[in-house]
């Protein structure tokens, strides 16, 4: 009889076999893009998104690269997996859920680490120094995200009532105030991933012997993370689900309207996707659209007013770059909100694949023109020789992924 | 034989199970005891807690107070113990796209611990009579809306499971399939399993349940036996809208 650990695993083995053993045009579109587009776009920015490793706080910048994504995504991968009540059901032990967990986050650290070398591979510069300093900074970020999250999630469903934390959320909505440690528990794993990059980052020679104790201590981590998972996960899971509920959104804010401004160039069909996209997405993710407003006007303000400074040129492409992933992110969770729902509305109106893909990029183009028009004005102002019109080009481009990732999410 | 359950523990007990959302509260110290061989249907029109009740009994909801137990095990503390006595066919039952059907239901097997042989001969009888034999080989991500279900109910059934959760568990299923379900669970019943099952066909549950659980309204309950089940049974769908 197999252990469950190893049933996990033989499972989650065969699950990514079926892009090999059936693949299908829309899984490798999928997966194949997104990672071309993206080591593409590093290898092109190169000497732009490179941190200088010379200096102490590009080492940290380089630590919290990694440790962003991996402190982000830990919370969805451990407590967020689709077959996650159908795996409780079945009686798996908690430990046995936690060690495949924390193997795919550890993959994606392994992974994220190896993508934030490619700036360094694109320009000639060695890559073993800041691969060893993101390395320390993914496996540290994804030990304390487990610890971090775990912990906060037994502590959301122990029953002692917000924290003081928690509390500072706002005693208006008292739910997410009860959520407040898991709001917070991201920012651990964020700290301990810059500091174990630059515990590691600060010595040249000796670097591969600093590496071992952020492994035994990240190593040293699992046990508490694994205690604290099993604490949690019988009362957490089911509450997670319904952390996860978002009320319906009201109508309000965006009417919808079929082919006005520039969208009237588009072909009819299309027109009238991009109205129901941009809407949808408008009133569903209508933080993509406010969080961008002040985003932009502050990273265009400050190219206009100190764009020459490499550092400010960093930072604004970060934070900017950032809020294009999180928009495109909103695009993509529209074709998942579709998946064997919405999607059938679109085959009985006879909207062909062409059509709708047109209308969400269109949609998705028109939420990041928020972001890209700004910052690529303060570009072409506030640097010399500067051209803004690659962060057009950019958001286009990160639209067309975006779309398409959308729509292979929705599915047939 | 039906998996063994602490001794003297009924299939499912449920005590002043509570459970508030945002619009107000949905189950208000709902009380239910479900013995052995009894099969209680789950009544009430859309939004009145149906399957919050049941969420809450699966662990798939989280209550705000209450206790459930399903052979004696509290769901969210041993779920290992209320796994073992629990056969669950949830309304959107979940399938690995990836795998085929037979493959999904080795996968089950192996997870709960069945002896191999053992459960690939269950396996092979409970598609045989779903009507789902030499479908063995098709992806998951390939079943039509009834194969899906079918394949669910062999998931929840193969480990004989003392307590069966059916929510709409039916919807889909063509009609010899699922004649051929209900004589497959009146044999459970027989051997001391019981069911809880929710459905809209009110006629068919008026027919073959010994009790019901209704929920007219949020936030209000009532248990259906004895005359009131008797004047149920005779008009369900009467009963219902009243």
């Amino acid at each position: 009889m197999a252990s469950p650990p190893f049933l996990l695993l033989r499972l989650e083995l065969r699950r990514l076999s079926d892009a090999f053993l059936h693949p299908r045009a829309a899984a490798w579109i999928g997966i194949l893009l997104p990672v071309a587009l993206a080591v593409g776009a590093l290898w092109a920015a190169g000497e732009s998104v490179r941190p200088d490793l010379s200096t102490g706080d590009g080492v940290i910048l380089l630590g919290l690269l990694v440790s962003g994504p991996v402190s982000i995504q830990s919370y969805p991968i451990l407590f967020r997996p689709a077959d996650d009540a159908f795996l409780r059901r079945l009686g798996i032990h908690p430990d046995a859920l936690f060690g495949l967990r924390a193997l795919r986050l550890l993959v994606l650290a392994l992974l994220i680490a190896a993508a934030v070398t490619v700036p360094y591979l694109a320009t000639g510069q060695t890559v073993g120094r800041p691969l060893a300093i993101a390395l320390a900074g993914g496996v540290a970020t994804w030990a304390v995200s487990l610890w971090a999250q775990a912990n906060a999630a037994a502590s959301t469903v122990a029953g002692h009532g917000p924290s003081m934390a928690g509390r500072s959320l706002g005693g208006w909505d008292p739910e997410l105030a009860a959520a407040g440690a898991l709001v917070f528990a991201p920012i651990w794993p964020l700290v301990a991933g810059a500091a174990a990059a630059r515990f590691v980052g600060d010595a040249v020679w000796t670097m591969p012997l600093r590496l071992l104790p952020v492994l035994v201590l990240s190593l040293a981590l699992l046990p508490m993370g694994a205690r604290a998972f099993a604490r949690a996960l019988p009362r957490f899971a089911p509450h997670a689900g319904e952390l996860a509920y978002a009320p319906p959104p009201d109508a309000s804010g965006g009417e919808l309207v079929v082919g006005r401004g520039i969208a009237g160039v588009l072909p009819r069909r299309a027109q009238a996707a991009r109205a129901r996209d941009a809407v949808v997405i408008g009133r569903r993710y209508r933080w993509a659209q406010r969080l961008a407003w002040p985003v932009a006007i502050v990273g265009g303000l400050a190219m206009v007013r100190a764009g020459g400074n490499p550092a400010v040129r960093a930072w604004v492409s970060l934070a900017c770059g950032a809020m294009l992933a999180a928009q495109a992110a909103a695009v993509v969770a529209l074709g998942r909100s579709e998946r064997g729902r919405a999607r059938w509305t679109d085959r009985v109106l006879g909207l062909a694949l062409a059509d709708r893909l047109v209308g969400r990029w269109a949609a998705a183009f028109g939420l990041a023109l928020a972001v890209a028009l700004p910052l690529a004005a303060g570009w072409w102002i506030g640097v010399e020789g500067g051209r803004g019109w690659t962060w057009l080009a950019a958001a286009a481009a990160t639209s067309l992924v975006a779309a398409g990732t959308s729509l292979a999410a929705a599915g047939r | 034989m039906p998996a063994m359950m602490a001794d003297g523990a009924l299939p499912l007990a449920v005590r002043g199970l509570r459970k508030k959302y945002r619009r107000g509260v949905v189950l208000a110290d709902v009380g239910l005891e479900v013995r052995p061989g009894e099969a209680v249907a789950l009544v009430g029109p859309n939004g009145a807690g149906k399957s919050t009740f049941i969420g809450c009994v699966t662990a798939d909801r989280l209550p705000d107070a209450g206790e459930v137990r399903i052979c004696g095990a509290d769901p969210f503390r041993d779920a290992a113990g209320a796994a073992a006595c629990l056969g669950y066919v949830p309304e959107q039952p979940y399938l690995y796209p990836e795998l085929s059907v037979a493959e999904l239901l080795r996968f089950v097997a192996a997870a709960r611990g069945l002896d191999a042989a053992a459960s690939a001969a269950e396996t092979g009888r409970l598609l045989a009579l779903l009507g789902l034999a030499g479908a063995e080989g098709t992806l998951c991500r390939e079943l039509s809306q009834g194969m899906g279900r079918k394949t669910a109910i062999a998931a929840a059934l193969l480990h004989q499971p003392r307590m069966i959760v059916l929510d709409e568990a039916l919807n889909g299923l063509d009609r010899t399939s699922a004649e051929r379900l209900i004589a497959e669970l009146d044999a459970r019943r027989a051997a001391g399993a019981a069911v809880l099952i929710s459905s809209h066909d009110l006629e068919f549950l008026a027919r073959w349940c010994t009790r019901a659980l209704h929920l007219p309204t949020p936030g209000t309950w009532r248990v259906l036996e004895g005359d009131a089940w008797e004047a149920w049974q005779r008009a369900p769908s009467l009963a219902a809208q009243g």
